[in-house]
């Protein structure tokens, strides 16, 4: 049965497959961005963790997980998204005080390379 | 002396001398006038509605470079161009949040509301980070090199005036913290 109906308007089917892909052509540059944060000796390792559970709503847990990669590596990748929501976030950091900034998620090699955030300064 | 922070059936509470309401009033006076932006006479009105500043440089000031940092580290036009957009409001923004933990230094007795407590939160790390920048901490070992001055009896210059009055609003900031995470944390 399902079969069937789905063998009915075929070519209506792959029309309409074309247009979607195209649509996720357009929107598919602006996606890998990612906010980071570095490590600094004035903020508190406490209100680092605050910030992280109250502005991005993310457990206790992973925010003291993310504070702690902050403290331990120098930098920690917090969140990820297109380039005007990374920057939107950097903003509300720069207004909480920790330091952020944003780079092009991979590729490239202009941002120092350290896409991932892992084991670089160990 | 001052009393920590807590989190009870009023909300978040603290006690404060007299003369420590005084210092932070005026640490958090510092912090609002090293934000404010000088000019403002002679600008567009329009331009100024939405916030955009085509004026604004990279502050030349350690401190305030460090409360208003570069969003990109690799592209100083970028930065800039980024800067335009969003410094002045950023600017705005934190000294509402100065302005309004001043506000709530007029009684020993300190009591927050949610909103209360992130604007002191708030304010309290911008004077520390002010304060830091006047005391050349770079790193973990002069963080705690400054941490080891804690009796006011020292106080002999600038120097040790300032470590002690760091000391004093990080104890503040991390006892008020410490209040505030424990009031997300979910009551059964």
């Amino acid at each position: 049965m399902t079969l069937s109906v789905a063998l009915g308007p075929d070519t209506q089917e792959s029309t309409q497959t074309g247009t979607v892909t195209s649509t996720d052509a357009l929107t598919a540059p602006d996606i890998p961005w990612n906010l980071v944060i570095w490590n600094d000796p004035v903020n508190l390792m406490s209100y680092v963790s605050y910030v992280f559970q109250s502005y991005f709503g993310y457990s206790e847990p992973k925010a003291n997980k993310l504070m702690m990669e902050v403290h331990k590596k120098g930098r920690s990748i917090v969140a990820h998204g297109s380039k005007e929501q990374v920057e939107q976030h950097a903003v509300a950091m720069h207004g909480f005080g920790l330091w952020a900034t944003v780079e092009k998620a991979t590729g490239g090699g202009k941002d120092g390379g350290s896409g991932k955030g892992k084991g670089k300064r160990g | 002396m001052a009393k920590a922070f807590k989190y009870g059936l009023k909300g978040i509470t603290g006690y404060l001398e007299p003369a420590e309401r005084e210092l932070l009033r005026s640490l958090i006076d510092d912090v609002i006038s090293m934000l404010e932006p000088a000019e403002s006479a002679s600008e567009d009105p329009l331009t100024a509605l939405i916030g955009l500043d085509m004026n604004v440089q990279e502050p030349s000031d350690r401190a305030l470079r460090r409360l208003l940092p570069n969003v990109t580290r690799t592209d100083d036009a970028a930065a800039l161009e980024f800067r335009q957009l969003t410094e002045r409001s950023l600017r705005e923004n934190k000294i509402g949040a100065l302005r309004a933990a001043a506000l709530g230094l007029d009684t020993n007795d300190v009591v927050l509301s949610p909103a209360d407590a992130r604007h002191w939160s708030q304010a309290l790390n911008d004077v520390r980070l002010v304060l830091a920048e006047r005391l050349d901490i770079r790193d973990d070992a002069d963080a705690e090199h400054v941490h080891t001055m804690q009796d006011w009896s020292q106080a002999e210059d600038v120097e040790s005036y300032l470590a002690l009055v760091y000391n004093f609003t990080t104890w503040l900031q991390e006892s008020l913290v410490q209040a505030m995470l424990q009031s997300m944390e979910p009551r059964a």
